[in-house]
């Protein structure tokens, strides 16, 4: 780009008309235009609304009438015919102006508690108190790349952490600050991400949620008791902005749908800036009525020339890059209103393309233009002053040479508060084409080609004797022109020629010399012009994306299943009742129900779908009692001892494959827990594996409230290396003292609640989302699971239950259970172990593969889980083991991983066997499920079938080949046509493990 | 000894067994095993079987009903009539005996500082009295392949047997090959090739000068490689992986490589075939690589390389190898429902793996001549229901039946059964 160059002061005007000059001026005062007229221009004065040879009238940085024919004395006048005004885009986020924030490093020890010095909130990742409006600055460099990609306002703010402050509204002119922060107070900002604090809490996103909701009633609660509480200067801040719109940025779409639930418990609503895939959750989004600013962010292409790379792309990105493009477009057909941002694309070249590229897919140039102007204007607030070119409004706009929502048009300037700043010079000449050179003493053809910048000449004389042809130099500069040629023959000849543009270059007149330097006079008069290659129109781009499948990659569904009366015929069917195993029976299911079990030939309703399951078992499926898959960004919030307040509920993954490699492992329902980093960690979530369908769908209606928590080496830290030495507690004497002083706190919190409902103080307490969890515990509203290994720790912890006079629910992996199950059965407790894992640290010696069978002895209801994603696919081979170590029989084995664990989960009412009136999960096997021969025939969760093992090589395998290379074409053109790409890179699948920190998973061994 | 075993002798009275295990250096034992159904290792069965051995070795596999046997030419015969005998299984690419508790790093033994690490032997570092060691052969497994991880090359392994004094008496085949993980990473991947590469032409200089001044500890590790009968074991899985490496085992003229792991083996069907080089395969119980892959592909593996016409084997490198190491049977039988037989199947953890590994001549089948290193199960060994071990052999030597955690679960039992007796 061409270093802009400034009318001013020629045309300085002053904003608005109460803008006091506070500074004193150098020298003599500047005089100022009163008015400044622009005429016979193309003004787009909104989306779907432009005006054709139209004035704009500005004064004091206002637009002070728009129309045909306006006069007014006193104005400066341009001519701005050819020239189309756009009101200037604006952008809802950027962190313009505003310096990186940076921490106190922490040399990497865990860091429990805030850096920051001076009355802030506890944690460093909510800081309210940031204010955008008072440290914004000029940064050129950043101003002239917003600028330059048409944007005239941006709401600016710390792109940093949790809570993040207040935004400033500015409008993007880099002289008088004053006036350019139109509104310091315009927003406040929110995310998930925890920004460079060190502080260990929250390292989960569902310690951000949890954070971000404590947050907000600490908010409310400072505002109640305002005077009576320490002062805090991130609170009260914080309560200034509440009355402005919120805006919140999201990595992904499904943070989209997590932030929602927030703002409806605190009756907000956020403007979210979205993740750019957000056409995969477009009925959620259009139910809610939700406003999202979506990013102009496309993916590359990969580089597809190496089939050995190419092969490490999955469909779920080959599809996001096929569909991500007409993001806006999908989302608009919906009937939602959509901003779009340029947050995220490195320049202006890059947001033009990314615009036009969205408009080629479809996005309607007036959406698109309502999008980056009237949209965002309403969702601030700030209508009233921007986002169209009306009467009344501020003065920014962006002239540009066409509609640039139609046409590769050029921007030439940018008016900010009537202040211009060009770009590049208005050029009216039309010298491409054909003219008819006249020399003293001959005729040539002129031709002018390329461009009006670069133009390329050729001379050329076809007649008589004297032939030519011959490359001339041509440069213009505004209306000048000169022109170089030499002849060619004997008598060579140069000739130059200078001379000026008239009528837009229909006629060209000057004076030259020739080899001798004799002057001469010349002229030139157009004979045929060359049709502007200007303005390329924005081509449709007629590429027909894929469908969206449910998840949106490999083995989505293209329709989701739904339920059918389905009837199975001869089955051997494993009921889990008192019936035992009963061959040759039929099952009925109707309406997602076991409608009927019978050893009688059974007569299908007309509507029902007829299964043979001749020499096939059918079972009820397999539900694991602990499970880390479907979880997003982090399985622990190891961040403090007692993280109750977190919930896997909030973050589960639809979209995980493991759900679906499960689902042909026969499990149809699963316990997500909490990981195993903390004494008391969070709370799970009980899903069924619902693939294709959304989070909340999964999650059971009306389950048991249950809490992981955990003992023993992963508690203490002890294998993490030693470093972590930080948190309390370091050995099991400490791990009792936390759950003591934990249910000692809650039961002081829950009497205090109790006070207030019993109207014996009017003093509303504070809410503590920790403390009521705990809560919930002590009156047993909430299970725990409970991660253990050694005798110690797990008799330590039935003694704090029974004197706290709860009872534990389960406990989980539970190794050394054999050596204690007659305290267990006392005490009531499930247990919930592997079938045969030992040896992975020091606290496993003495697991025995024989656990299962003898807590069974001991009368304890026990359940064989996984704790791993791959393990949980074979967890009728882990059931079988019991057979072998220890000698259970083949119904107590097969309890273990059906009804057991629908027994310690409280859902054995509606899962957990083959009965009337319980779910239909059911699994149909190829042999007995405890065979090693076995394998998943086909898997139905609430009468849908989910899984399929004959379509998985019929149908599946060639579905997704095709999709693959349907896609991989495609990014072959765009590599072709020199498209930017990335390399592929070779993809790990990687799983969350009970001690996965963090929010990334991991490829390290699972030590449980 | 197992109280359960139906065990019945020519000679009168128990103490025969307490003889069989004191003197059996001593004395030529004879020990007769009769109608088992005998899985040779090498995909036949012989289903009312006579086994009969000397010592340390097999003297025959025949049928029971066809032959006659004269009783007293034996010192010791067992029924096994009903019950299953199989070679042992055989777990390569282990880190078993090289580690106790994983993430106990004072137990961790199998991974050394440094990038080419040929001369670095498991062999010395195995540990005979491991606790894991008794819960694996248990199940099955009564040879390992003590493997070294780490580095490029991280080392040589050596043939073990899981029973024995010492590291000494155990080892059945010292340094039978060194181990190289093929690079992985795409955008390092031609650096560290050729970096491998001149590795190897500088070892392969060595192994042929004869007249080198002195001696250098890595590239002596490497010189059977090109001049002995030394394995040259290249960890990899991908297609490009495996086709550079046959190109590599051309280049330097490789007697003995074998793929470990070979994930992708099954798409380079034919240039694989066609180099003779066979497969140790990654863990059965695995999940797909890729997110599109066919979510039972890795269970399916075994077949379709056994439809191309090569060979393989099954070992369980993974997360908690060393237990898992009992899980060695089920991996093998999970891959009976997709595409391979019983037999097939067995074979896969028995015969081919000593074959690969070069340890075929006295071991991997119940043949003639081969070790008596075997073990008998009430049903088939392959299913996690029917694994129960009621003899076990190595090299003809009786080992126990039960390991430490049997007597856990026996100690507890008891622990309850007096308390309910009211003790």
């Amino acid at each position: 780009m061409k270093t802009p160059l400034f009318l001013l002061p020629l045309i300085y005007l002053c904003a608005f008309n109460l803008c006091a000059q506070f500074g004193p001026d150098n020298g003599l005062k500047n005089s100022e235009p009163s008015f400044i007229l622009l005429q016979h221009a193309t003004i787009m004065l909104k989306a779907g609304q432009t005006l054709q040879d139209a004035d704009l009238l500005i004064a004091d940085g206002k637009i002070l009438k728009v129309g045909r024919n306006i006069r007014q004395d006193g104005a400066v006048q341009y001519d701005y015919s050819d020239r189309v005004l756009v009101p200037s885009f604006i952008e809802l986020y950027t962190n313009v102006g505003l310096d990186p924030i940076s921490v106190k490093n922490n040399n990497w020890r865990p860091q429990m508690e805030s850096t920051k010095e001076g009355a802030y909130y506890w944690n460093e990742t909510v800081h309210p108190e940031l204010e955008a409006g008072a440290d914004y600055k000029f940064n050129e460099n950043q101003l002239t790349q917003l600028q330059q990609s048409g944007f005239g306002f941006a709401l600016t703010h710390y792109h940093d952490g949790i809570v993040r402050g207040s935004a400033a509204l500015v409008a993007l002119g880099n002289k008088d600050i004053h006036k350019q922060l139109i509104a310091p107070i315009a927003a406040q900002a929110f995310s998930f991400s925890k920004g460079v604090s060190h502080q260990s809490y929250p390292s989960s996103q569902m310690g951000s949620i949890a954070l971000l909701r404590q947050a907000f009633y600490d908010l409310k609660y400072y505002s109640a008791n305002e005077m009576s509480l320490p002062f805090s200067v991130s609170l009260s801040a914080w309560q200034q902005l509440q009355k402005l719109p919120s805006i919140f940025k999201v990595e992904d779409k499904l943070e989209i749908l997590r932030a929602s639930k927030i703002a409806k418990e605190f009756n907000k609503e956020f403007i979210y800036i979205g993740a750019g895939n957000e056409y995969a959750i477009i009925d959620e989004l259009t139910k809610a009525k939700t406003k999202v600013a979506l990013p102009l962010t496309f993916p590359d292409a990969y580089d597809v020339n190496d089939p050995y790379l190419s092969r490490e792309i999955p469909l779920s990105e080959l599809k996001h890059w096929e569909t991500a493009p007409s993001n806006p477009k999908l989302l608009i057909d919906a009937g939602l209103q959509i901003a779009l941002t340029s947050f995220g694309l490195k320049n202006p070249a890059e947001f033009w393309s990314a615009l036009r590229k969205s408009i080629s897919r479809g996005l309607a140039p007036e959406d698109a233009m309502a999008a980056l102007t009237s949209t965002p204007a309403e969702w601030l607030g700030i209508n009233q002053q921007v986002g169209t070119l009306e009467v009344g409004k501020l003065a920014s706009f962006s002239v540009f040479s066409a509609d640039p929502f139609q046409y590769e048009a050029e921007l030439l300037e940018t008016w900010n508060l009537g202040q211009v700043r060009v770009w590049k010079s208005y050029n009216p000449n039309h010298i491409l084409g054909t003219y008819l050179l006249h020399l003293p003493n001959k005729d040539y053809d002129l031709i002018i080609s390329g461009s009006n910048d670069k133009p390329q000449a050729k001379v050329i004389n076809s007649t008589g004797a004297d032939t030519l042809k011959a490359n001339a130099t041509v440069s213009i500069n505004d209306s000048d022109i000169s022109i170089q040629f030499a002849t060619l023959g004997a008598s060579s000849r140069l000739i130059q020629l200078h001379g000026k543009l008239i009528k837009n270059g229909l006629l060209i007149e000057g004076e030259g010399t020739d080899e001798n330097g004799v002057w001469f006079h010349w002229s030139a008069i157009q004979q045929k012009a060359q049709p502007s290659t200007l303005h390329k129109k924005i081509k449709s781009d007629t590429t027909q994306f894929g469908p969206i499948w449910h998840p949106n990659m490999a083995f989505g569904f293209v329709d989701q299943p739904k339920a059918q009366t389905t009837l199975f015929k001869n089955a051997t069917v494993w009921t889990n009742e008192k019936e035992g195993i009963i061959k040759g029976a039929d099952v009925l299911v109707v309406d997602g129900k076991i409608k009927q079990v019978s050893r009688q030939n059974l007569s299908a309703p007309s509507d029902a779908k007829i299964i043979d399951a001749t020499g096939l078992h059918l079972t009820s499926g397999i539900i694991d009692e602990h499970s880390h898959i479907a979880i997003s960004k982090g399985v622990n919030e190891g961040g403090q001892a007692i993280s109750a307040e977190v919930s896997i509920g909030d973050v589960v993954n639809p979209d995980d494959i493991d759900i679906y490699r499960q689902l042909a492992g026969g499990v149809t329902a699963a316990q997500l827990l909490h990981g195993s980093a903390n004494p008391i960690g969070g709370q799970s979530a009980l899903i069924k594996l619902k693939w294709g369908c959304t989070a909340d769908q999964m999650l059971i209606k009306g389950a048991p409230k249950f809490i992981k928590c955990a003992l023993g080496e992963n508690v203490k830290q002890s294998n993490w290396g030693d470093f972590n030495t930080v948190r309390f507690p370091q050995t099991r004497m400490g791990v009792e003292q936390v759950f003591y002083d934990g249910f000692y706190r809650a039961k002081a919190y829950q009497a205090e609640w109790d006070a207030f409902k019993s109207g014996k103080t009017n003093q509303v307490p504070r809410v503590d989302l920790e403390l009521e969890v705990l809560s919930e515990i002590l009156k047993s509203e909430r299970f725990i699971t409970c991660h253990s290994y050694v005798q110690s720790e797990i008799n330590m912890l039935m003694h704090v239950a029974d004197s706290m006079g709860f009872k534990i629910n389960t406990f989980t992996h539970i190794l050394e259970g054999y050596k204690v199950a007659d305290k267990m059965h006392r005490h009531g407790v499930f247990g919930s172990t592997f079938s045969d894992w030992w040896a992975y640290k020091f606290e496993v010696n003495e697991a025995i593969p024989y656990n299962a069978a003898l807590m069974t002895e001991q009368g304890v209801v026990v359940c064989i889980n996984s704790d791993d994603a791959e393990m949980g696919r074979r967890l009728n081979q882990e059931a079988a083991k019991t057979i072998k170590y220890g000698g259970l029989s083949e119904q107590q084995a097969w309890k273990l991983v059906t009804l057991n664990p629908a027994k310690a989960l409280h859902l054995d009412d509606q899962m957990g066997s083959i009965k009337s009136g319980k779910a239909a999960d059911l699994v149909l096997w190829t042999d007995n499920p405890l065979s090693i021969k076995a394998r998943v025939n086909l898997t139905m969760i609430d009468g849908v079938v989910y899984y399929e093992e004959s379509k998985q090589k019929e149908v599946l395998e060639p579905m997704i080949a095709q999709e693959r290379t349907r896609i991989l074409t495609l990014m072959l053109a765009a590599n072709q046509k020199g498209e930017p790409s990335k390399a592929p890179t070779k993809k790990t699948q990687k799983h969350y493990h009970c001690d996965t920190l963090g929010q990334d998973a991991t490829e390290s061994e699972n030590t449980h | 000894m197992q109280q359960n075993q139906k065990t019945r002798t020519n000679m009168k009275k128990f103490h025969i067994f307490l003889f069989v295990l004191a003197f059996s250096q001593l004395n030529a034992q004879r020990i007769l095993l009769l109608h088992p159904t005998a899985h040779i290792g090498n995909g036949q069965v012989v289903a009312s079987a006579a086994i009969g051995i000397k010592n340390d070795r097999i003297l025959f596999v025949k049928n029971s009903l066809t032959n006659n046997y004269a009783k007293e030419d034996w010192d010791t015969i067992i029924d096994c009539n009903g019950q299953h005998v199989y070679p042992s299984f055989v777990s390569a690419n282990n880190i078993l005996g090289l580690t106790e508790i994983d993430a106990v790093r004072a137990t961790r033994d199998f991974n050394d500082v440094g990038v080419f690490n040929p001369h670095v032997r498991t062999q010395i570092a195995f540990n005979v009295e491991s606790k894991v060691i008794e819960t694996v052969r248990t199940n099955g497994v009564l040879l390992v392949q003590a493997t070294p991880r780490g580095g490029w090359i991280s080392g040589s392994s050596s043939i073990m047997k899981l029973s024995g004094w010492n590291w000494e008496d155990a080892t059945v085949l010292a340094d039978d090959g060194i181990h190289l993980y093929w690079p992985s990473n795409p955008k390092e991947y031609q650096t560290q090739l050729r970096e491998i590469y001149q590795f190897f032409e500088l070892s392969r200089a060595y192994a042929f000068d004869g007249k080198k001044q002195s001696t250098d500890l890595r590239l002596e590790a490497m010189k059977s490689c090109f001049t002995g009968q030394k394995r040259v074991y290249v960890h990899a899985q991908t297609v490009r992986q495996i086709s550079d490496i046959i190109d590599f085992a051309a280049n330097f003229k490789l007697k003995f490589p074998v793929i470990v792991g070979g994930n992708e083996a099954y798409l380079v069907g034919a240039k694989l075939r066609d180099s003779k080089i066979p497969v140790m395969l990654s863990r059965i119980h695995s999940l797909p690589t890729h997110e599109d892959d066919l979510t039972f592909l890795p269970f399916e593996i075994p077949a379709l390389l056994k439809e191309q016409g090569i060979s393989f084997c099954i070992q369980n490198q993974g997360d908690m190898q060393p237990m898992n190491t009992r899980n060695l049977p089920f991996q093998a039988g999970t891959t009976m429902a997709y595409g391979l037989s019983e037999e097939e199947a067995l074979q896969s953890i028995s015969l081919s793996v000593c074959k690969i590994i070069g340890i075929d001549k006295d071991y991997g089948s119940l043949e003639q001549g081969k070790k008596a290193t075997f073990f008998v199960s009430k049903g088939p060994a392959l299913e996690m229901s029917t694994n129960m071990l009621t003899h076990i052999l190595v090299d003809g030597k009786f080992i126990s039946t039960s390991n430490f955690q049997e007597q856990l679960y026996h100690k507890y039992q008891r622990k309850y059964r007096n308390q309910s007796a009211g003790h």
